[in-house]
């Protein structure tokens, strides 16, 4: 398995973020997605999907179930890739 | 932040849903109900089209009988789980007739449907184990995911190809996998594309299980789903359905093709630690399930309605949830105040349907869901239709 730069992934993060509610791609990295973005439970779900398909990654609904901003699910994907937390 | 803080949002959506003096859309208290299609909410008198009461079982004179008949004789409730003292010949006999009618030899029937995808789900999945599940999938299948130690990958809502993609990222593993689907998706009322997830299914080694809640009773034959219907029971591995949409009473089952089904009575924790289902509930359903599977006429009457409500839906220029016509009819809207502007224009002219925001919606739509029933007549449809037409005149300022 590739495993792929911080920048890499936070790219993924920031243009599904650009699908799901655009707009909302040039928010912090700490900023809480429900609130500053207006997420629901499932948009978050369909945020992941969508990192899914750019990244050619599955990721399993429970590693990121409470992550809620770029960067911490930045380092979640990270650390499910296979990269160091 | 204290423990209630994170109820404000939730309070502040509900006093935007509510009208003064008028009916609540979420939770609509019903004051009264006298058949499978009639009943009066807010003093006035109804048409009911937002019931999951398909063929209109819940009225049925043998439906009935039979209930009455086992409270008589075996009294209201069990007190008791199948593990322990509510283990009654009805519960069984209905396992024996639902496995024979799909001809598999194991069926559980859990309390509830939403029990039957809790203990199903979370009892044949566990460590190590891979449950793909649909993303727009009943909250029954994702909270079964969440009770299992499994691996919880979700796919794309009725994209094969996405799945595809995912099992294969698997590798051997995906023998570990097991697809969950739905038949029939109950809020837009959608088919699942099952041969094209019966291909992958078999390409990949994988299992499958499909949810057939609004599909049993209404397609197929024998009444049995969409699995019967498109031909593919020798290619399924468990089917679960719910005994409170077209069965008319309260329950689940899932019947399996595999006997190590049969034990998961010992591991199910949905299965073991609840009452089992009351015995006026388990007789009512052994009647409709006779009736389902001799239900040639009770089908094709729901579908004659289904199929004029669909046409004159696109003929309203409303946008319908579904390419192909169903026994639920979902109209969508982007504005969740314009859907609830319709919900309450209907419910004026005294016809009650669904109204259904997000997040319980996919995609962030809402939706008005008509779900019709055999049991309503054609004057009934015309009503609907009636409601509809004024409703987009007076809602919308259409034509």
């Amino acid at each position: 398995m590739t495993v792929l730069s911080l920048a890499d992934i936070e790219a993924a993060i920031r243009d599904a973020l650009d699908t799901i509610r655009p707009g909302a791609v040039g928010l912090p990295g700490n900023a809480d997605l429900t609130q500053e973005a207006d997420l629901d439970s499932i948009d978050v779900m369909d945020l992941i999907m969508e990192i899914e398909d750019r990244l050619d990654l599955s990721i399993p609904v429970e590693t990121l179930a409470q992550a809620r901003t770029i960067e911490s699910l930045r380092a979640g994907i990270h650390q499910l890739n296979g990269g160091k937390p | 932040m204290s423990l209630l803080d994170k109820f404000a949002a939730q309070r502040a959506l509900q006093a935007s849903l509510a009208q003064t003096g008028g009916v609540a859309p979420i939770a609509t208290p019903m004051d009264d109900v006298d058949s499978a299609t009639s009943g009066t909410i807010g003093g006035r008198r109804m048409i009911l089209a937002g019931t999951n009461n398909y063929l209109g079982l819940t009225y049925n004179a043998a439906c009935r009988a039979a209930a009455i008949e086992a409270i008589e004789a075996q009294g209201t409730g069990t007190t008791g789980s199948r593990m322990a003292s509510g283990n009654y010949a009805g519960h069984r006999a209905l396992e024996q007739a639902l496995a024979e009618a799909v001809g598999w030899p194991s069926c559980i029937v859990f309390s509830t449907g939403y029990q039957t995808n809790l203990g199903v789900i979370s009892a044949l999945a566990g460590t190590g184990d891979y449950l793909m599940v649909d993303a727009d999938s009943h909250a029954s299948i994702h909270d079964g995911c969440k009770l299992s130690n499994a691996t919880t990958i979700r796919f794309r809502h009725n994209d094969p190809e996405n799945l595809d993609r995912r099992l294969a990222r698997l590798g051997d593993e995906a023998h570990r996998a097991l697809i969950v689907v739905e038949g029939i998706y109950s809020t837009l009322g959608d088919p699942a594309p099952l041969r094209e997830i019966v291909d992958i299914k078999k390409r990949h080694g994988a299992w499958l299980l499909v949810d057939e809640a609004h599909s049993f009773g209404v397609y197929g034959p024998r009444g049995l789903g969409l699995c019967e219907e498109l031909g593919l029971l020798d290619d399924v591995d468990f089917i679960v359905g719910t005994f409170s949409k077209s069965l008319g009473g309260v329950g689940g089952f899932c019947v399996g093709r595999h006997s190590e089904l049969e034990l998961l009575r010992f591991v199910s924790r949905p299965y073991i630690f609840t009452a089992s289902s009351s015995p006026p509930s388990i007789a009512s359903t052994r009647e409709a399930l006779r009736q389902v599977l001799d239900g040639h006429g009770l089908r094709a009457h729901l579908w004659r309605h289904a199929k004029r409500l669909y046409a004159e839906g696109k003929r309203l220029g409303f946008r319908m949830g579904t390419d192909t016509p169903a026994p639920i009819a979902a109209l969508v809207f982007d504005d969740r105040t314009r859907a609830r502007a319709l919900w309450q224009a209907l419910l004026d002219t005294g016809v009650y349907t669904n109204l259904m925001i997000p997040p319980a919606t996919p995609s962030g739509v809402s939706l008005v869901r008509i779900s019709l029933s055999a049991a309503h007549s054609d004057e009934d449809v015309t009503h609907i239709v009636s409601a509809l037409e004024q409703a987009r005149h007076t809602v919308f300022g259409l034509g």
